[in-house]
């Protein structure tokens, strides 16, 4: 391969997996710093993003990505019922219940799925088959795909925050929340519409991930890791920091397994976070409250 | 504390060492050596959160001790006595050495980076193969080494009551420790940066330090616990003690009730025999554990140990009212 295929090759890769982990952290964030809750079961909601897809797409024949939409919406939609039965009792009191229920809630998740969906691996086949070349790397269609839909919703999602009412609402709300519902917004509007967005978002990036590698009714840790892994490292409170530290993290991913192992992709990873945290503990764009 | 709370725990550590002599089968040991060692980390969690952060990351102080332990037995042919102190200093070393710029992070943050902390624990132990032997682990890790006394006792740990036994004496250690430093000065310094460390701060208290002391202590129970374990096991692997297994001590602390000292201990047992008792129902056993875990949350938010309390008050109330 040319230097310069080799290049985007790995230029891609280091894409595609800031793009998954943006879209974890993001959702994650965005439960975080609007409702207050510790979403643990972050994670799970992915998973459940990833199955949803994959049995809407081979059970009821719909195409990929109406599958993959469908999934998005009916995970946001089952996110506004939980917040609301689970979380929303707790929410300004003790942080320590809804951690507990969040750990509940994730392990019950799992077991549904272990339930619905059977222990095993489920192997995927891709929904898009083939390849192009682009400057001489071989790429394929599907993991062009992933970094263009996470584009669409990230980028949706920074419309939607900047210039909608509820977008505004939310960012009002993280900020100070006594401000804001003296100013009217409903404390109780924005955390359902902020756990539809950040369950949707977990479900967007298991939808994606999944048809490109396999299911698991664990697969969800890997997703809770990278999350909290973004948040820290990018800033916390900060969603354009989730979006710099997941396009660090990501092509850390991308670049250094191939050019050394996966080991030093993850040492290297460790070894940024840790410096952050010496030296900014807040992130790199986080606030420092 | 009063006589009569002094007799009864006397009374339950009797029955506690006479148990192997009615219940001893092997299944039902292995239970209550987990039992105990549950009680150990989720005492030490306690300690850590009465010193004002919640770590999430319990499990991955536990895998440290047990890799250390596991390690100097395998590696270096140290004693296996030895191997379990080093085991638990070895939790406390890494989080004095993580202590500080951990401490500096505030409430939720402080708990995600803990979890993060597990998560690198355990990536560790599974890609530096050649020292940890990946996700294999290390196996063959031998039983503590026999206790010989002045040539009259010989105390060798083969069977499974031997380690009941070990785990029954580590855990009063523990606990009793647990308790002599919750009752010290140290102690009530933690209760005052707990309730404000800005006021604690103002008045001289060094917060980020006694905050790091409480991590330490706490975490040194984690690894005694870890290396516990891998001498009673005799195998350890990297995910052993992961996020799940640091989630479900947390549960004990919480579910349990952590404003007070016997808590954790009370929440271990219960939800350790929680899913014994639910075991007929196979897969769906977590729906049992999880259910009650979000019941006793919404109606006993102070824990299990609020119970006695609430019913108290429930009776007198109606009493009033009569």
């Amino acid at each position: 391969m040319t230097g310069l295929a080799f290049v985007t090759q790995i230029v891609l890769n280091g894409l595609m997996a800031a793009s998954i982990y943006i879209l974890v952290a993001l959702g994650l964030t965005l439960v975080l710093s609007m409702t207050g809750i510790v979403q643990l079961a972050h994670g799970e909601l992915y998973m459940l993003g990833a199955y949803g897809t994959y049995y809407i797409c081979t059970v009821l024949g719909l195409h990929y990505l109406l599958a993959l939409l469908l999934s998005v919406l009916i995970v946001g939609l089952l996110g506004i019922p939980m917040e609301k039965i689970f979380f929303r009792p707790f929410r300004g009191k003790d942080f320590m219940p809804s951690v507990i229920i969040a750990v509940a809630i994730m392990t019950m998740l799992q077991t549904t799925a272990v339930v619905f969906f059977g222990s095993s691996v489920k192997v995927v086949t891709t929904p898009f088959r083939g390849v192009m070349t682009i400057a001489g790397a071989v790429v394929s269609w599907e993991r062009l795909l992933v970094i263009v839909i996470s584009a669409v919703f990230v980028g949706g999602l920074f419309l939607l925050l900047r210039y909608t009412r509820i977008g505004l609402a939310m960012l009002a709300l993280s900020q100070d929340v006594r401000g804001a519902t003296l100013q009217g917004i409903s404390a109780d509007r924005v955390s359902s519409t902020a756990m539809f967005f950040g369950c949707g978002l977990a479900a967007v990036a298991g939808g994606l991930m999944g048809a490109i590698f396999n299911l698991s009714p664990t697969m969800g840790g890997y997703a809770l890791m990278k999350g909290i892994a973004v948040i820290i490292l990018g800033g916390l409170g900060s969603l354009s920091g989730v979006v710099v530290g997941g396009l660090i993290l990501g092509f850390i991913d991308g670049i250094v397994p191939p050019l050394w192992n996966v080991q030093m992709a993850s040492l290297i990873g460790f070894i940024c976070i840790i410096v952050i945290l010496i030296f900014r503990p807040q992130g790199i764009m986080g606030r420092p409250s | 504390m009063n006589k009569k709370k002094r007799i009864l725990i006397v009374g339950l550590i009797v029955v506690l060492f006479l148990i192997p002599l009615v219940v001893n089968g092997p299944y039902q040991l292995h239970v209550m050596i987990m039992i105990g060692i549950a009680v150990m980390l989720s005492s030490s969690l306690r300690l850590i959160f009465n010193s004002g952060q919640l770590s999430l990351g319990h499990g991955g102080m536990m895998t440290i001790g047990a890799y250390t332990t596991a390690l100097l037995i395998t590696k270096l042919g140290l004693s296996t006595w030895l191997a379990l102190t080093a085991g638990a200093a070895a939790g406390a070393l890494l989080a004095l050495l993580v202590g500080y710029p951990f401490v500096r992070l505030k409430g939720i943050y402080f708990s995600l980076v803990t979890v993060f902390l597990a998560e690198v624990i355990r990536l560790i132990a599974e890609q530096w193969r050649s020292l940890t032997g990946g996700s294999m682990g290390i196996s063959n890790i031998p039983s503590p080494d026999p206790i010989a006394m002045f040539g009259i006792f010989n105390i060798a740990f083969e069977s499974k009551v031997s380690f009941y036994y070990l785990t029954l004496i580590l855990v009063l250690i523990t606990l009793v420790v647990l308790y002599a430093i919750e009752r010290s000065r140290i102690g009530l310094t933690w209760f005052s940066v707990r309730e404000s460390d800005s006021l604690a701060e103002s008045i001289g208290v060094d917060t980020a330090s006694s905050k790091v002391l409480g991590f330490c202590a706490g975490s040194f129970f984690a690894g005694l616990a870890g290396g516990l374990y891998c001498e009673y096991n005799s195998i350890i692997t990297p995910s052993a003690f992961g996020f799940t297994y640091g989630m479900n001590v947390l549960i004990y602390m919480i579910v349990g009730g952590y404003q007070r000292f016997s808590g954790p201990i009370i929440g271990a047992i219960v939800l350790c025999f929680l899913p014994e008792i639910a075991r007929p129902l196979k897969e769906y056993q977590p729906y049992i554990f999880g259910g009650v875990v979000i019941l006793v949350m919404f109606f006993l938010p102070g824990g299990l140990i609020s119970l006695p309390g609430r019913l108290r008050t429930l009776f007198r109330g109606r009493k009033d009212n009569a």
